[in-house]
């Protein structure tokens, strides 16, 4: 009779162990990104702004 | 040979005459359904369910990642198209930048423009050195670690001596700091001249500057 429990207690441990693992996985594999490295390098953004005080203050100085 | 298949026919005619009574039971039913069932939905939640929720989950996330890295593609080609616009823009005043950080050492540039300077504020130098320059923006120095290289990439420096005045001192001084070459001076030493006599500012004094001058050392603008 305890046999019998001890062998379902077992499978019920088992299941959920295998259930929290699947859980875990598919957690896993939605949280990890598939953009390569060289892929989000590529997509930084870039700011078309130039700082064009920089001419000024150059203009400004004296070449001899 | 029939007699040996004829006994293990009788051992398992035993064996199931064993366990059929404790099947019959309906709590030792229930156990093994329970069990088997279990055992069966771990067994093919592992090796069926779970990599095909898995590939599932990752088609997705790939649709969802290619979506979002498709729409910043299009905003970095669109900032692409307004940079390449203000370049354009800015491209006549170009100069400017290569006159004041120039893609080659163009140590001989920074000599003349100070010996004008000087001239300009009515001086010569006494002595003027300017340590190992490469020739070419790209020349490595042959002896020296690869680090080292790398930290001296970019500048190179000097030092100049003269002797004059203080209010001449101050204006070559105040000349280099506004000379559109850019030269960072890093000691300046000031002492009473050696030589006799006094001039017209007041008593000579000895200056000593040691400067670093700047260049691109590379392809940073030329590729431009």
């Amino acid at each position: 009779m305890s046999n019998d429990r001890d062998i379902l207690l077992v499978s019920i441990f088992t299941f959920f162990t295998v259930l929290s693992w699947i859980f875990f996985e598919v957690v896993k594999t939605t949280r990890t990104t598939t953009v390569t490295t060289n892929v989000q390098q590529i997509i930084t953004p870039l700011s078309p702004h130039i700082d064009t005080d920089v001419f000024t203050i150059l203009e400004s100085r004296t070449s001899y | 040979m029939e007699g040996q298949t004829q006994g293990r026919g009788e051992r398992y005619h035993r064996y199931y005459r064993a366990i059929e009574p404790m099947l019959k039971t309906p709590r030792n039913r229930a156990y093994t359904a329970a069990v088997f069932s279990f055992l069966a939905v771990s067994l093919f939640g592992w090796y069926a369910i779970r990599p095909t929720i898995q590939t599932i989950l990752f088609l997705r996330q790939e649709i969802e990642d290619k979506a979002i890295v498709n729409q910043k593609m299009e905003d970095k080609i669109n900032t692409l198209i307004e940079t390449q616009a203000a370049y354009e823009s800015v491209r006549p005043q170009l100069n400017l930048i290569f006159e004041a950080i120039p893609p080659d050492p163009e140590a001989l540039n920074v000599v003349t423009q100070l010996r004008n300077l000087a001239q300009n504020n009515g001086i010569s130098f006494t002595n003027l050195t300017v340590s190992q320059v490469p020739l070419l923006g790209a020349d490595i120095p042959a002896t020296g670690s690869a680090k080292t290289t790398k930290a001296q990439e970019g500048n190179f420096s000097f030092s100049v001596v003269l002797n004059a005045p203080f209010s001449v001192v101050k204006s070559f001084v105040d000349g280099i700091a506004a000379m559109r070459r850019i030269i960072t001076i890093d000691s300046v030493s000031i002492v009473p001249s050696q030589e006799a006599g006094v001039a017209e500012g007041g008593k000579l004094l000895r200056l000593v500057l040691k400067l670093t001058a700047y260049y691109t050392a590379g392809t940073q603008f030329k590729t431009l």
